[in-house]
C-alpha cells in the first residue's frame, strides 16, 4: 500500500540480518507496510556504520550474526542505545531466553522489542510491533511471557490471581498498554485498570504509572 | 650333603653321645662315679658341636664350618677316653685331653665361613695344632698315673718313659707361657678381623668376639688350675665353666636361624614397599635387610651399555670386596653388595627375588597408570569431540534450516497477502502452509536446543540455569551462580549435570522443589542439585545417574549422590576447571 505524500513521514528503518533472502524479504515487507528502509546490513559492524550515517528511528537486528554467530546483534543493539539514545531497537531471535532479554531491558526498556524471528509470518502483528517500539513501547514476545507465567513455583502469589487477571498480566508482560489490553480482551479500559490494580496489590508490586516500568516490574516478578 | 654322609654324621653323633653319657658309669673304674654335673656338661658341649655342625653341613654345604664343628665335637669327646679303665684309651685320652682347644682356635679364626683369611692365620692355626699335640705328647712321656692318686688301680700310661718323674715346675711354666701367648695372639687376630671388617662380615664377627673372650679366659683358667692350687672348686672349673664352650655353636645356630628368618622377612618387607617405584626406598630396604649400608642398586643404562645406580652414577666392574648380583635372568638391574654376602647365597637370592618383584610391580603400576592416563585423555577427547559436533549441528540447524524456514514462512505470508481478494482458496492454502512452516520452525528450535542449548554458548551457565528452571516441570530455586564464563567442556558438563539432575527430580519426586547452586572452589566448579523429595536415587539403578557419573568423570571430575530417605536427594558434581 503506497503511502501518500501528505501523510506523516514514513518510519525510517535499518535492517541487520545476515541471511540474504530473509534480509530482502524483510526489506520488502517493511517497505510494503509504508516504512522507509534506509539501509540493510549483513553484520554488526556494517549496522553501526549505517546507524551512524542514517540515524534511523528503528533498528531491526538479528541477534545471531557473523563472525561468531552468537550474540553480535545484541551487543550492537546495546551499543546503539548507548550512542544514540532514543533509537528504537527490535532484536530478532530464533529462540527466546530470558537472560538475553533482561540484558537488553536492563538499561531502559523504552523502545525495546524482543521477538521471535518467525513472528515475521504474521505481517500485521510484526509491523505493528515495530511501530509500537518506534513509539517508545516495549514489545516482548508472547513465547517469553507464556514460559515465565507457566514456570513452576512454590507458594507463589500468582496462584491467587483470577483467570482474567492472568490474561491481563500476560499482556502487561508483553508490553501492552491498558488501551491495547482493553481492545484485545474486549474490556473497558476502566475494567483493565481495576484488574491491573488488583494484580499489583496481590503481587505486592508498587504501582507504576508508566507502561515500560510496568513491563520490567512484571517481568522481574515473573522471572523469580 | 649326601644322604650317606648325613647318616654317618647322625650315627656318629649318637655313638659319641652314648659314649660320653655311659663311659663315666661303665668305664670300669672302681669307686663311686663322677657327679652327674660333669656328665651333663660334657654331653651338652658335645651335642652343641655335633648338632650345630650337622645343621651347618645341611644348610651351608658350601662352607667348611660344619666340618670344623663336627671335628671339634669329636676332639672334645676324645679327652673323655680316660673314663675307660684300660691302658690304650686311657693313654690316648690323656694325650688328647686338650685337643679340642686348637680346633676351637681354628674355628674361631675361620669364623663364620670356615675359611682362614690369611697365611698368618693358617700358620698360627698350624702352630697351635703342633704345639698342643707336641706338648701333650711330651708331658705324657713324663707322667705317671699313680701321681693322680689312683694308686695301683690305675691303668698304665703306655707312653711313659721308664722311671720318669713328673715334669718339673719349669716345664709346666713353659707350657703355660707358650699356650697363653698362642691364645692371646689368636684373640688379637679375631679382634683385628673384627675391626677391619665392614657391614655384614663385621656383624658376623661381633658374635665371635663375645664368644672368644670368655673362652680364652676359661682356657687360661684351666692352665692355671693345673699348675697351681687356686682353691677353686673342681665342680665349678670342670663341671660348670665348660658350658661356655657350647656358646659358640649355639650362637652360630641362632645366627643361621635368624638369617633364614631374615630371608623370609625380606620378601614381606619389600612387597610392602609403598610406593613401589622409588628405587631409593627399595635400595634402603635391601641395604637394611642385607645389613650392608653401602649396598647399591643399579639399572642397565638406557643405551644398553653398563649400569647406572640410583644416583645416576655409572657402576663399573665391582671393586675389591664388592660383588654384583643380577636381579633376574635378563640382567636389567643388579645389586652391588659386600662380597662377604656370597656366603649367604640364600639371603641374597631372596633379596634379589624380592627386589625384582618390587621393581616389576613398580613397572606394571607405571604401565597401568600410563594406560589409564591415555584412556582418560582419549575419553575426554571423545566427549569433547561429541560436544563440538553437537554444537556444530545445532549451529547448522539454527543458521541453515531454521533460517530458511523463516524465510519461507515470510514468503508464504507475503504471497498470502497478494492472494487476498484474488483467490480465497489459494489464500487458505497459503495460510495452512504458513502454519505448517511455523510449526516446523518451533519443532526445529526444540530439536536444536536438545542437541545443544544455544543459551549456554550465548549467556553461559547463568543463562542456562535460568532457562532450565523456567522449563522444569518442578519448581526450581536458583542459588548462587558464578557470573564468569568457563571453558566449553566445563560449561557443557555442568549443564548436563543440572539438566539430568532436574529431569531426575521431575521423574522421581514430581512434587518436590529442586535447588540448584553452582560454586567455584579452587580450580573446581561444584554443581549441586538437591531436592526435598522422598529420595531413592541410586546411581547404579538408573542409567541417567550412571551416564551423569560417566560424563563428569570424562572431564576428570567426580559425582557424589547423597540420598537420605526423608531428606531428598543431593547430587554434587565437582568439575575441575583449571
Amino acid at each position: 500500500v503506497p503511502v501518500s505524500a501528505a501523510g506523516p513521514a514514513p518510519l525510517r528503518v535499518v535492517i541487520a540480518e545476515d541471511a540474504v533472502l530473509l534480509r530482502e524479504g524483510l526489506s520488502r515487507l517493511l517497505a510494503d507496510a509504508g516504512m522507509d528502509v534506509a539501509g540493510t546490513a549483513g553484520d554488526a559492524g556494517r549496522l553501526l556504520q549505517l546507524v551512524a550515517a542514517l540515524r534511523p528511528a528503528v533498528v531491526l537486528a538479528d541477534i545471531r550474526m557473523p563472525p561468531t554467530q552468537t550474540t553480535e546483534g545484541l551487543k550492537a543493539a546495546r551499543q546503539i542505545r548507548q550512542l544514540w539514545p532514543g533509537t528504537a531497537v527490535v532484536v530478532l531471535s530464533q529462540h527466546v531466553e530470558t537472560e538475553v532479554l533482561f540484558d537488553l531491558l536492563a538499561d531502559d526498556p523504552r523502545g525495546i522489542g524482543y521477538v521471535l524471528k518467525e513472528r515475521v509470518a504474521d505481517i500485521e502483528q510484526f509491523t505493528s510491533a515495530i511501530r509500537r517500539v518506534a513509539s517508545g513501547e516495549s514489545v516482548i514476545d508472547p513465547e517469553v511471557v507464556s514460559r515465565l507465567v507457566a514456570r513452576q513455583r512454590q507458594d507463589s502469589p500468582l496462584r491467587t490471581l483470577t483467570g482474567r487477571e492472568h490474561d491481563v498480566l500476560a499482556l502487561m508482560a508483553e508490553g501492552r498498554s491498558n488501551q491495547a489490553i482493553a481492545r484485545q480482551l474486549w474490556m473497558s479500559p476502566k475494567t483493565v485498570e481495576t484488574h491491573v490494580g488488583s494484580i499489583f496489590s496481590k503481587l505486592s508490586l508498587a504501582p507504576a504509572a508508566e507502561d515500560h516500568r510496568r513491563v520490567l516490574a512484571v517481568l522481574t516478578f515473573l522471572r523469580h | 650333603v649326601s644322604p650317606r654322609l648325613r647318616a654317618a654324621l647322625i650315627a656318629g653323633a649318637i655313638a659319641a653321645t652314648a659314649f660320653t653319657v655311659l663311659a663315666p658309669y661303665y668305664g670300669g673304674w672302681p669307686g663311686p662315679p663322677a657327679p652327674p654335673i660333669f656328665v651333663i656338661t660334657q654331653t651338652v658341649v658335645l651335642l652343641a658341636y655335633l648338632l650345630v655342625g650337622l645343621a651347618a653341613w645341611q644348610f651351608r654345604p658350601a662352607e667348611r664350618i660344619g666340618l670344623l664343628f663336627t671335628v671339634t665335637g669329636y676332639a672334645w669327646m676324645l679327652g673323655w677316653l680316660t673314663d675307660l679303665h684300660a691302658a690304650l684309651p686311657f693313654t690316648i685320652g690323656y694325650i688328647c685331653n686338650t685337643l679340642y682347644q686348637p680346633f676351637l682356635a681354628h674355628l674361631a679364626l675361620a669364623w663364620p665361613y670356615g675359611r682362614l683369611r690369611s697365611r698368618f692365620d693358617r700358620a698360627l692355626v698350624a702352630a697351635n695344632y703342633a704345639w698342643n699335640i707336641g706338648s701333650n705328647i711330651v708331658v705324657t712321656l713324663f707322667w705317671n698315673p699313680r701321681f693322680t692318686g689312683c694308686g695301683s688301680g690305675c691303668p698304665a700310661n703306655l707312653l711313659m718313659l721308664p722311671g720318669s718323674t713328673q715334669l718339673n715346675g719349669a716345664g709346666n711354666l713353659i707350657v703355660t707361657v707358650v699356650s697363653t701367648c698362642l691364645t692371646v695372639t689368636i684373640v688379637a687376630r679375631i679382634a683385628r678381623h673384627w675391626m677391619s671388617a665392614r657391614g655384614y662380615a663385621r656383624r658376623a664377627l661381633t658374635w665371635m668376639i663375645w664368644f672368644s673372650l670368655p673362652v680364652a679366659v676359661y682356657l687360661e683358667l684351666l692352665e692355671i688350675v693345673s699348675d697351681y692350687d687356686t682353691g677353686l672348686s673342681g665342680v665349678v672349673v670342670y663341671g660348670v665353666c665348660p658350658l661356655i664352650l657350647a656358646a659358640g655353636p649355639i650362637a652360630y645356630g641362632v645366627r643361621m636361624l635368624l638369617t633364614r628368618n631374615a630371608a623370609g622377612a625380606l620378601g614381606a618387607a619389600l612387597v610392602n614397599l609403598e610406593p613401589g617405584p622409588d628405587p631409593d626406598l627399595l635400595r634402603d630396604a635391601l641395604a637394611k635387610a642385607l645389613s650392608d649400608p653401602s649396598l647399591r642398586l643399579a639399572f642397565r643404562a638406557a643405551d644398553g651399555d653398563g649400569y647406572l645406580d640410583t644416583h645416576g652414577l655409572p657402576a663399573g666392574p665391582p671393586p675389591a670386596g664388592r660383588m654384583h648380583t643380577p636381579l633376574g635372568p635378563a640382567g636389567d638391574a643388579i645389586l652391588i653388595h659386600d662380597a662377604e654376602l656370597r656366603h649367604e647365597p640364600e639371603l641374597v637370592r631372596a633379596a634379589a627375588a624380592a627386589a625384582r618383584l618390587a621393581l616389576e610391580h613398580a613397572r606394571l603400576q607405571a604401565e597401568v597408570r600410563d594406560q589409564l592416563e591415555q584412556v582418560r585423555a582419549s575419553r575426554a577427547r571423545i566427549v569433547e569431540a561429541g560436544d563440538t559436533a553437537r554444537r556444530r549441528i545445532e549451529r547448522d540447524l539454527h543458521d541453515g534450516a531454521q533460517q530458511r524456514l523463516v524465510t519461507l514462512s515470510l514468503a508464504l505470508a507475503m504471497a498470502r497477502r497478494q492472494a487476498e481478494g484474488v483467490s480465497p482458496a489459494l489464500q487458505e492454502l497459503l495460510e495452512s502452509a504458513s502454519k505448517e512452516a511455523g510449526e516446523a520452525i518451533a519443532e526445529l528450535r526444540e530439536l536444536a536446543r536438545g542437541i545443544h542449548p544455544a543459551v549456554l554458548t550465548e549467556s553461559g551457565l547463568a543463562g542456562a540455569i535460568q532457562s532450565l528452571a523456567e522449563r522444569s516441570p518442578v519448581p526450581v530455586v536458583i542459588g548462587a551462580v558464578p557470573a564468569g564464563r568457563f571453558p566449553a567442556p566445563v560449561e557443557a558438563t555442568a549443564y548436563f549435570v543440572m539438566s539430568e539432575a532436574l529431569a531426575n527430580v521431575a521423574k522421581h519426586a514430581p512434587r518436590a522443589t529442586a535447588r540448584v547452586t553452582i560454586s567455584q572452589r579452587t580450580e573446581q566448579l561444584v554443581v549441586e542439585v538437591s531436592d526435598d523429595g522422598p529420595g531413592g536415587a541410586r546411581p547404579e539403578a538408573g542409567s541417567g545417574l550412571r551416564g551423569l557419573a560417566d560424563r563428569v568423570a570424562s572431564v576428570g571430575g567426580t559425582l557424589r549422590v547423597e540420598d537420605a530417605a526423608d531428606r531428598g536427594t543431593r547430587i554434587e558434581a565437582a568439575i575441575p576447571c583449571r
